[in-house]
């Protein structure tokens, strides 16, 4: 089958870039000057407590996040008609994009013990992971489920309203089935970034309890030079990944039936409206305050000082070039793979199909500094490495969207696929035309979401860029900890506004001229 | 019987958008409507069943006025074209969801529900899922809930337009059977001039959100007023 | 046809004598730290003053921090194109010098504003600075006088720390107590934990929350309240001085051996202790020249802690015991 082959390409290059790495670093231990590890990390104590540390935060995390997204995002699609709907959708993927270290920040004025909802000392320990968690997550994730409920035909909700279902029978017959399908995507996906953690659990975690996987590697990396071990460890967070990703997949049910793209009308009543409306107004809330104070703390700064900085728009340059590109790569990559995945869940092969969408997603739990390192070992003997900044750079970002590309487009592409797939083979539309008639109108507003979500990952990206960055290649989010490195907070806070103002701007030009015109349909 | 007394629907604000329709269905008569698309004849039904709120008229069956009561407590079933079942629920429940959507049955309603998947032919089937299903077969099914139901008012929205002509006229046939058996007043919405032929004695055409034309269906079928309705044969 | 060929031989011709030009001066590059090469580090100026004199173009590298530059140097190895390695602190010396990346400088520190004397033949420093505990004269109006009163003070300020698995002050605070209270520092620690409000990830991490308000006193420079004095004019920030002394911190650089261009990098080095390079460190590195002279520091420096005596472990009992340490405090807070 020829969907077979570029998908196949798309994982082969995937596993050279993530396991080519590893392996490099692995050999590492015989150039001098990197200590021999001691790879039976099983009998560590410190190991074991963090491995349990990092899995108990993600899991908690990911509940709390997931669990009120639900709810919300039912809000969203009950209340199609609420003013500042698209906007407020949009504000939704900003969380994604503030580096941690300003997030940290803005968490702690909101509710440190200065802030608006002060808990004192008890933000520092399980609390504060929890809310930077839930305050980056719970976004997403509404973004990611609620196009399910637009899956479900009109005549569904129709019908349920003639039998008579209530709002619980209405949720068990109509609404959940078809969660059903996204959910296990979506909790693994937040699963893996909360995993992947690292400033936010450490400062708000308190201290050295709070220490996950990543902050092992790191270390390992960075301090002790010892990279056998941290590409073990990488391997180790890889391995629980995938356990994980086992135990989502078994949850997982692919819909049964065609779904149509019809809007439909839903019941509600006058107390569920308000119930909706206090949810996302809670949600806006949670999400907005940290936002809020960033803007309120940065309109006091230095505003005219940085943005008459030249180098902030030479930053500012790169950061879009960087974003937009790595996000056109990985919604390539992640279309290919899904191409294949979609007819493999129609040819009855839902195994298989998972089992792409896995390959796709579980790479983004192998830290970037891993990749990178291990990259810069396997291309520094042969290329000038400064040379290669930005396509390195740009490469890793998009492997890094890859699992937003699956959650966002997954869906939505084996249900385009089931549904006009023997239509295509009738008629002979292959190809261009396929994708110009059949798939673009009906897939572009997932594909809206998917590339506006990567451009936005990538421009916030601090992880890469610091590993290869040069002062020639500053980006924003660079910058950004550049000057918090040199005492200057405010023009640090005025950055990550522009920053945050550049991406909310860029995804809602690609969600609105890839997408079309409405966020989500209500 | 059933009545629609000057049921005015408005989709925009103009007087010249607004709908408003009269017609009158018997008890045990399947009435067809046919008409170009976008002329009304889905909007009529959903009006009647509630999923649209008309701004002006009435609806009537057997004098009591229905048309301000909640959809639920309408005495209307109603089979689409497609998406009448839940497709991860068994031919079974999917029946049993017409009777109590609480799935709690009693024994005459189990034994209710075995009736009306026996009647549709369909009790070998009743564990199955409706994927595994024929387009036909499904449509059984969702008559078998409206048989169960028991309401006075059936309404078919174009509910066999996707099956084959020998099982659309089978079903059609079923449902005349199903129709006159309970006493339903059904109203069935065709694409096919030739399903009203074999479903109704009389036919309406509906034209530009009004009844243009109501008449016994042969005649009608031959009619050459109003100039739409001769269009809209020629077309067919 | 014919009337085309002067011309492109005149383009030619200028190419080769700019290309010829540019040949002529030669670039050195030189690895340092994001903050050095940043437009507010020392970066714009000391380039500025070295390509003055030097006839050649110098080639300013930003990574991240001085353990990111030594991890990148060893990977690249000898075909590494840098030529000095600037930024590592005496924390790491001793594995820049394991890994053999390095050559004799050949210079003699004069004049030097060192508490020790440098012996050291590889690594030539250029600035250093103390660790403090600094704090808002107008939230803690009885700042500890020593380690040892802010370690058992129960009733204490509470305290901003970073995490020594992550961040060099972090390090250095470990070093710190391990210096002041030798095999007691696991209790010290464990009566000092109850007063930590977090333990961050990097310096800007716990100096953002201190500015926050969130705790009495972070880890951080003696030289920090510079920085709020001459930039903000804001008077409210000074260091705790602590009668043990406080731990130093030594910024130095190297010669990388596989360097093609030793000659100019020894001219590099001979000028970043001259005092033209000197004057610059105080107002954008924020740390302290390493020659003597007092038109080096500007004079609100006046108003800073004298941190003597300067505390310092030796860089080898370092290397070969830091993991332990590091391992043993780990222990320690997860109690």
């Amino acid at each position: 089958m020829s969907r077979a082959v570029p998908a196949a390409l798309v994982l082969a290059i995937l596993a050279l870039l993530v396991l080519g790495p590893m392996l490099a670093l692995f050999h590492l231990g015989d150039i001098p000057g990197y200590a021999a590890s001691d790879l039976r990390f099983w009998e560590n104590a410190y190991l074991r407590r963090v491995l349990f540390f990092s899995l108990w935060q993600a899991s908690l995390s990911t509940l709390l996040a997931v669990v009120p997204a639900i709810l919300v995002a039912r809000a969203f699609a009950m209340q199609g008609q609420l003013p500042l709907r698209n906007l407020l959708l949009r504000l939704f993927a900003l969380p994604l994009v503030v580096p941690a270290v300003v997030a940290v920040m803005s968490i702690v004025s909101v509710y440190g013990s200065s802030g608006w909802l002060p808990l004192g000392r008890s933000l520092y320990g399980i609390n504060g992971i929890l809310i930077a968690h839930v305050f980056f997550n719970l976004p997403l994730a509404v973004r990611l489920l609620l196009p399910q409920w637009q899956a479900i035909p009109q005549h569904h909700w129709q019908l349920s309203e003639q039998l008579g279902m209530n709002a619980w029978q209405r949720w068990r017959f109509i609404e959940w089935p078809m969660l059903r399908e996204a959910l296990p995507g979506v909790l693994l996906l937040v699963f893996m970034l909360c995993l992947t953690s690292f400033a936010v659990v450490l400062t708000l975690g308190g201290g050295p309890r709070s220490t996950t996987l990543e902050v092992a590697i790191y270390q390992s990396l960075r301090f002790d030079f010892d990279p056998a071990r941290a590409a073990l460890l990488a391997l180790l967070q890889l391995g629980l990944c995938m356990l994980v990703a086992l135990l989502t997949l078994k949850m997982q049910r692919l819909p049964e039936v065609e779904i149509t793209l019809s809007t439909p009308a839903r019941p509600s009543t006058s107390l569920h409206k308000w119930v909706d409306i206090g949810l996302i107004v809670a949600a806006t809330l949670f999400v907005g305050m940290p936002l809020l104070s960033m803007l309120i703390d940065a309109l006091g700064g230095p505003v005219v000082r940085v943005i008459s900085d030249a180098n902030l728009w030479r930053a500012l340059a790169s950061t879009l070039l960087i974003g937009l590109t790595a996000a056109l790569l990985s919604v390539c990559a992640g279309w290919w793979l899904l191409r294949y995945s979609a007819s493999l869940a129609y040819a009855g092969r839902r195994a298989r199909a998972r089992l792409i969408d896995l390959a796709g997603s579980i790479v983004y739990v192998v830290p970037p500094l891993v990749i990178g390192t291990g990259m810069f070992v396997l291309l520094s003997p042969r290329v000038d490495v400064f040379d290669w900044v930005y396509p390195i750079v740009i490469a890793i970002n998009a492997l890094m969207g890859l699992p937003f590309v699956i959650r966002c487009l997954g869906p939505a592409m084996r249900q385009n696929h089931a549904r006009y797939h023997r239509l295509c083979l009738t008629l002979g539309l292959t190809g261009w035309n396929r994708f110009r008639f059949v798939e673009w109108p009906l897939l572009r507003r997932p594909l809206g979401l998917a590339i506006g979500l990567v451009a936005v990952l990538a421009m916030g990206d601090l992880g890469v860029i610091a590993l290869f960055g040069s002062t020639q290649t500053s980006t924003l989010a660079l910058m950004i900890y550049q000057q918090l490195g040199a005492y200057l907070v405010p023009q640090a806070t005025v950055t990550a506004l522009l920053l945050l103002l550049l991406c909310l701007g860029v995804f809602a030009l690609l969600e609105r001229l890839i997408g079309g015109k409405t966020v989500v349909a209500g | 019987m059933l009545r629609v007394e000057a049921l005015e629907f408005a989709y925009t604000d103009a007087a010249e958008q607004r709908m408003c329709f009269d017609l009158t269905v018997s008890a045990g008569e399947v009435l067809s409507l046919i008409g170009p698309s976008g002329s009304g004849k889905s909007t009529l039904l959903n009006l009647i069943a509630g999923f649209l709120p008309a701004s002006r008229g009435r609806i009537l069956l057997d004098q009591h006025p229905i048309q301000d009561l909640a959809v639920a407590q309408r005495p209307v079933s109603i089979v689409f074209q497609q998406h009448n079942l839940f497709p991860h629920l068994d031919l079974y429940t999917n029946v049993a969801l017409g009777v109590n959507p609480s799935l709690r049955l009693l024994p005459a309603q189990v034994e209710a529900v075995r009736e009306a998947l026996a009647r549709l032919g369909l009790t070998e089937l009743q564990r199955r899922k409706p994927g595994e299903l024929s387009g036909g077969q499904r449509q059984r099914v969702a008559l078998a809930r409206a048989l169960v139901r028991r309401r006075k008012i059936l309404l078919l929205d174009e509910a066999f337009a996707a099956l084959g002509p020998a099982m659309r006229s089978e079903l059609i046939e079923l449902v005349k059977v199903l129709v006159r058996e309970q006493d339903m007043a059904a109203l069935l919405v065709s694409h096919q001039p030739n399903d009203a032929l074999i479903a109704s004695a009389r036919t309406a055409f509906i034209c530009a959100g009004r009844v243009a034309a109501l008449a016994p269906t042969a005649q009608l079928l031959h009619q050459q007023e109003p100039p739409e309705l001769r269009e809209y044969l020629g077309s067919q | 046809m014919l009337s085309v060929l002067p011309r492109i031989g005149s383009g030619l011709i200028a190419l080769l004598v700019v290309t010829s030009l540019q040949a002529a001066t030669p670039t050195l590059v030189v690895y340092t730290y994001d903050s050095f090469t940043s437009d507010w580090g020392p970066g714009p100026r000391v380039k500025a003053a070295f390509e003055a004199n030097c006839n050649c173009k110098l080639d300013l590298v930003g990574l991240s921090d001085g353990v990111a530059m030594l991890n990148r140097l060893k990977l690249e190895g000898a075909g590494s194109r840098a030529d000095i390695l600037l930024g590592i602190d005496t924390n790491i010396t001793a594995d820049a010098r394991a890994s053999g990346l390095f050559e004799a400088h050949g210079l003699t520190l004069q004049d030097s504003a060192l508490p020790q004397s440098w012996q050291d033949d590889l690594f030539l420093p250029y600035d250093f600075g103390y660790f403090a505990f600094v704090y808002n004269r107008e939230r803690v109006t009885n700042p500890p006088t020593s380690l040892r009163q802010l370690v058992e003070d129960d009733n204490g300020p509470t305290l901003l720390i970073q995490d020594p698995r992550t961040s060099t002050p972090g390090l250095g605070l470990l070093l710190w107590m391990k210096k002041v209270f030798g095999e007691d520092s696991d209790q010290a620690w464990e009566r000092l934990s109850k007063r930590i409000v977090t333990v961050s990830k990097g310096w800007s991490e716990a100096y953002g929350l201190f500015l926050k308000g969130e705790a009495d006193m972070v880890l951080s420079y003696t030289t920090s309240p510079a920085y709020h004095i001459i930039a903000e004019q804001d008077s409210r920030y000074a260091a705790a001085a602590f009668t043990e002394g406080h731990y130093q911190q030594i910024e130095v650089a190297g010669l990388v051996r596989g360097s093609q261009q030793k000659q100019l990098a020894r001219e590099f080095l001979e000028f970043m202790i001259s005092a033209e390079f000197q004057q610059i460190i105080p107002t954008t590195n924020w740390m302290y020249p390493v020659i003597a002279g007092k038109s080096l520091l500007p004079a609100e420096f006046d108003q800073l802690i004298d941190p003597a005596p300067a505390l310092l472990l030796d860089e080898r009992q370092v290397a070969a015991e830091r993991k332990r340490w590091v391992d043993e405090w780990l222990e320690v807070m997860s109690r």
